[in-house]
């Protein structure tokens, strides 16, 4: 039996060294595990407040970064709220990273286009630091990211280096926008309208609240993306992360284990992905 | 691997008192009017009961207790008989070995206790009103996962080993018994041919294993809607299920955890975060188990989900029969087809 058996429930811990607000209900955690640790981007890991309870984020940090690891979490329930009252110094345990990543190599060679909605942007984060290291392997990658109020775009420093990056280019919207805003109005969807995109060398990445996700597939399967080039990674109730607990079973897949990055074609027939 | 030997009443007992030193026991005793695995004892060896079905908690709460600690836990490392397992539980671990020995993470609670557990099925020899093991392809006598069978025969325990570590068993503490003789032999036969034979009978309207799962994925929302009419959510169903295996992580201090079996039946079992919860209404959480068991899981393991033991009939207080609704559903479909 080697260590990883043994240690399948007991967390690495890591230290808070910093906590950044990225929107009113946004905050990025930024932690130091005792030992170095590993994620492919797109994997998750089980962040635990000792106590009070344990949920699941994917990583918003460069997987190529393995001595911290940075955390964008959304106030959405219970131990949300607990983690966004912490402060520098706090101790939590990681477990992971778990499940199947995005696989890069679909997009090598191909033009990839990303959308993202709301704290979507935190999975999003952490693969376009691994495409910006890689871009050299890609063609173009286009954002098209979109959040509720101005008030709600996150990573806003980021977005600035993004437009900044070779072969990179950042189109946002608002559902509502303000007098400070200067960029599109509408859902994120409205984006694909205005981009030039050649859907045959094309990959796709949607993350987001459910209802983005559903309607972005809708619209690139409109504009001829085939299912398997359509890549999503899912939101369930993975809880123990080693495809056991059943908590995030959706039809035949244990999220956890089988994704939580899913093409949109393996998916297409299972029950309730948009829920 | 068949090696049969005969033993008698009191020699067996006296190899029980032996081993009850080396090993913990479990065996069936009668509590009230049901089965119930009890501790073996030198006092209580008489009051075992051979060869009945189904005791009434599955065997899987012996391998998956209901609330473990996963991180610090010194229990599993017992060694254990377990004695009386029907067949319908032994085979109800394979999908549980499926899913908590996963080769990329085997689980270790769960394995040391599967190691340190010694297996001993035993034959039923009476059927309870809703066994249907056969209509899942499943014998009434264990042919999977025990390492010892036994059947009661004119007062001789008829044993046969079906693993290595049964046979080696056998030749540790059985090796100066008797090979049974043949007349016993055939009555032993002849029982599991009868047994089989009424549990036939007595399920013929019941559609197979693969056809189970053709009729759930057809039946709409109006038959989940009259089927859990009067379930109330207790999730008895799911914890006397010998397959059933989800749980909840408690976070304790100090980073603990304790698992906690847990059941899709309860509300909120799926819920995220931002509170998105497919199996809110309670018709849907109903539909999701026969989902689980006949449509999904069939398509994930290579183990069936259901071992026919009828347990979750016998336990609902909502008197849900799950098999009325094959009955009924799958002559449907045939008059469709």
């Amino acid at each position: 039996m080697n260590t990883a058996t043994l240690d399948l429930y007991t967390p690495v811990k890591a230290t808070l060294t910093k906590v950044i607000e990225e929107s009113p209900t946004i905050k990025t955690f930024v932690l130091k595990p005792e030992q170095e640790f590993h994620f492919k981007t797109g994997q998750f890991i089980e962040l635990a407040m000792e106590g009070i309870g344990e949920a699941p984020f994917t990583p918003s940090s460069s997987p190529l970064v393995s001595d911290q690891i940075e955390v964008t979490i959304m106030k959405a329930g219970f131990v949300t709220e607990k983690i966004h009252k912490l402060s520098e110094g706090a101790v939590l345990g990681i477990r992971g990273p778990y499940g199947r990543g995005y696989p890069l190599e679909e997009m090598y060679g191909k033009q990839v286009l990303v959308m993202g909605g709301g704290c979507g942007f935190a999975p999003i984060r952490s693969l376009l630091y691994n495409l910006e290291a890689e871009k050299d392997k890609i063609k173009k990658l286009t954002f098209c990211y979109g959040s509720k109020t101005p008030k709600d775009c996150i990573y806003k420093d980021y977005i600035d280096h993004l437009r900044a990056v070779d072969k990179f280019e950042v189109f946002r919207s608002v559902d509502k926008a303000d007098e400070t805003w200067e960029e599109r109005e509408g859902v994120v969807t409205n984006l694909l309208d205005e981009i030039k995109i050649n859907v045959e060398e094309s990959v796709a990445v949607v993350v987001g609240p459910p209802i983005m996700m559903k309607f972005s597939v809708q619209k690139l399967l409109e504009l001829g993306f085939p299912g398997h080039k359509i890549l999503l990674s899912l939101e369930k109730n993975m809880s123990c992360g080693l495809g056991k607990c059943g908590h995030c079973m959706m039809g035949k897949y244990f999220v956890c284990k089988d994704g939580p990055v899913f093409t949109y074609e393996e998916i297409k027939d299972q029950p309730d992905i948009w829920k | 691997m068949e090696t049969l030997v005969a033993i008698t009443k009191s020699n067996w007992k006296s190899a029980l008192i032996n081993l009850i030193d080396e090993y913990v026991v479990y065996a069936p005793y009668r509590f009230w009017n049901q089965l119930e695995y009890g501790r073996v004892t030198k006092d209580n060896i008489g009051d075992i009961v051979y060869n009945q079905p189904k005791p009434s908690s599955p065997l899987k709460s012996l391998f998956l207790p209901i609330r473990e600690n996963v991180v610090n836990s010194s229990q599993p490392a017992q060694k254990r008989i377990i004695m009386g397992a029907p067949a319908c539980d032994l085979s109800a671990l394979s999908i549980l070995d499926e899913i908590y020995l996963n080769h990329d993470y085997p689980d270790p609670n769960y394995m040391k206790y599967r190691e340190n557990t010694i297996l001993i099925g035993f034959d039923c020899h009476t059927t309870n009103e809703h066994c249907h093991c056969t209509s899942y392809g499943f014998h009434p006598y264990p042919t999977e996962n025990s390492d010892l069978v036994i059947s009661l025969i004119d007062d001789n325990f008829l044993i046969s080993a079906q693993s290595d570590k049964g046979l080696s068993f056998l030749e540790k503490y059985l090796s100066n018994e008797e090979q049974a003789p043949d007349e016993q032999k055939e009555k032993a036969t002849e029982i599991r041919e009868n047994i089989e034979h009424d549990l036939r009978e007595k399920n013929k309207d019941l559609p197979d294993y693969d056809k189970t799962g053709e009729v759930v994925m057809q039946c709409g929302d109006d038959i989940w809607d009259r089927y859990s009419d009067t379930c109330v959510s207790c999730g008895a169903c799911s914890a006397i299920c010998p397959t059933c295996s989800c749980f909840l992580l408690i976070e304790r201090p100090e980073f603990e955890k304790v698992r906690s079996l847990d059941t899709c039946q309860y509300p909120g079992f799926e819920r995220v975060a931002a509170g998105e919860d497919p199996l809110r209404p309670l018709p849907k959480r109903f539909r999701n188990r026969y989902m689980c068991k006949y449509v999904w899981k069939p398509e994930k393991f290579q183990s069936k989900a259901c071992t026919g033991c009828g347990r979750c009939i016998e336990a609902c207080i909502g008197e849900i029969n799950k098999n009325d609704l094959f009955k009924e559903q799958f002559k449907n479909l045939s008059i469709e087809a």
